[in-house]
């Protein structure tokens, strides 16, 4: 089991098939959400959802937008991997639909290439990688990618500025 | 049940009613809904149920496309496709069997196919699978009512209480022991139109086909289907089980 909750909203009641009562129609029920704070997550959102504006043509040829499931996909991954503290990360709109989330910091490099939902081309530059670095395709466990960021948060690691 | 896939190339909502014409002759009646958001299974220390993902962006419909009788339909959106049944105040409604459902479904996954493939040279990209059974527990004697005497891994101290909504999730994982998405089960209590109270237990199984394609996508669905009746069996007690049977 992977937990347990009671009194949120969960999933997407939207999926329930058409003919389901949802439980939140109950004139007795209260739903209190609460979004996790995160430092990441206001900043990553507004630039998730300005990249999915981008209008077709934004590099000087014909790319277009962030796909819309590309960002949806990326901030359920960073919802699985980031902590309350973790940094925002850069995120540049790739020429496909695609997205590239990525932090740097003066030891460590990691970028992760959202292709598509489920195809992640995840990599790390560390001083222990080397130049090459280490390169990981991934679907949907995210789970090394989280233990690469808590590098970040290492001293020797401190997060360097750079342009979105 | 129902497949989140790439939006394919080439399709615009203005086609919409190209694709009801696909299934219009069993599903002759159409409404319009707000779209589905985009919804992924992701693994991580930090994953949550909590599910907000407030970004937006071009505006598309969801359609229902409905049976006569109303107890069928399919639901589309440029993303998406979903086969549900549910029961309507039908003398004939009578609850399906899965086979019968998923050869549907997956007919009309292959003439969407064929459909996505005359606008562009593709093949439907199948992101992530779902399947869901909602179960109404309706009170035989409201009096006597006691959640724990239905499902298993519910235990009040008397009294009841007025209302409730519980959730917990398992992981679904492939043969090599990696993640491949959730088994998600709620349940709640819910009133009907009348004002009558019953308990809803809701399954689903929700992640990634092992290929992008239809032919995985039907099979983590048979496989989600297994998942949910096991999980039905488990979390359900013996003496709900032993009055279903007397219904039966």
């Amino acid at each position: 089991m992977n937990g347990i909750i009671i009194g949120a909203v969960v999933g997407s009641p939207a999926f329930q098939p058409p003919g389901a009562v949802h439980p939140f129609h109950s004139p007795n029920a209260r739903t209190l959400i609460t979004e996790r704070p995160a430092l990441w997550r206001g900043p990553t959102v507004a630039r998730l959802d300005y990249l999915c504006r981008l209008p077709v043509g934004w590099n000087g040829y014909r790319a277009g937008p962030v796909s819309f499931n590309v960002a949806h996909f990326a901030l359920r991954l960073l919802d699985a991997v980031c902590g309350p503290e973790t940094p925002a990360p850069s995120l540049v709109p790739g020429s496909s639909g695609d997205l590239q989330i990525e932090w740097h910091s003066q030891t460590i490099d990691i970028e992760l290439h959202i292709i598509a939902p489920n195809v992640v081309q995840a990599w790390r530059e560390t001083p222990e990688t080397g130049e090459d670095g280490q390169e990981v395709p991934l679907t949907i466990d995210f789970t090394e990618v989280a233990q690469w960021i808590k590098t970040l948060a290492e001293p020797s690691s401190a997060p360097i500025e750079t342009a979105a | 049940m129902g497949v989140q896939f790439d939006q394919p190339i080439g399709y615009q909502e203005i086609r919409a009613g190209e694709v009801w014409r696909l299934f219009s002759e069993a599903f002759p009646k159409v409404q319009e809904m707000p779209p589905l958001p985009p919804y992924f299974e992701t693994f991580g220390p930090q994953a949550s149920m909590i599910n907000l993902t407030p970004i937006t962006g071009a505006i598309h419909n969801r359609f229902w496309f409905v049976s006569s009788s109303g107890d069928e339909l399919i639901q589309f959106q440029n993303d998406r496709i979903l086969h549900n049944w549910r029961k309507v105040n039908s003398p004939n409604s009578e609850y399906p069997r899965f086979e019968s459902i998923i050869e549907k479904f997956a007919d009309e996954i292959i003439k969407l196919q064929s459909y996505f493939s005359s606008l562009h040279q593709q093949s439907l990209v199948v992101r992530q699978c779902e399947i869901t059974y909602v179960n109404h527990i309706r009170y035989p004697n409201l009096a006597d009512f006691s959640v724990s005497n239905w499902i298993n891994f519910l235990h009040f101290t008397a009294p009841e209480p007025d209302d409730f909504l519980v959730t917990f999730r398992r992981t679904i994982k492939s043969h090599d022991g990696k993640p491949k998405g959730r088994l998600t089960c709620e349940s709640a209590t819910a009133i009907e139109p009348d004002g009558r109270k019953f308990v809803s237990l809701t399954l689903t199984a929700r992640g990634i086909p092992d290929e992008p394609g239809a032919e995985s996508a039907l099979e983590f669905l048979k496989r989600g289907r297994d998942l949910i009746v096991n999980a039905f069996a488990d979390v359900t007690t013996d003496s709900a089980h032993q009055f279903w049977e007397r219904l039966e």
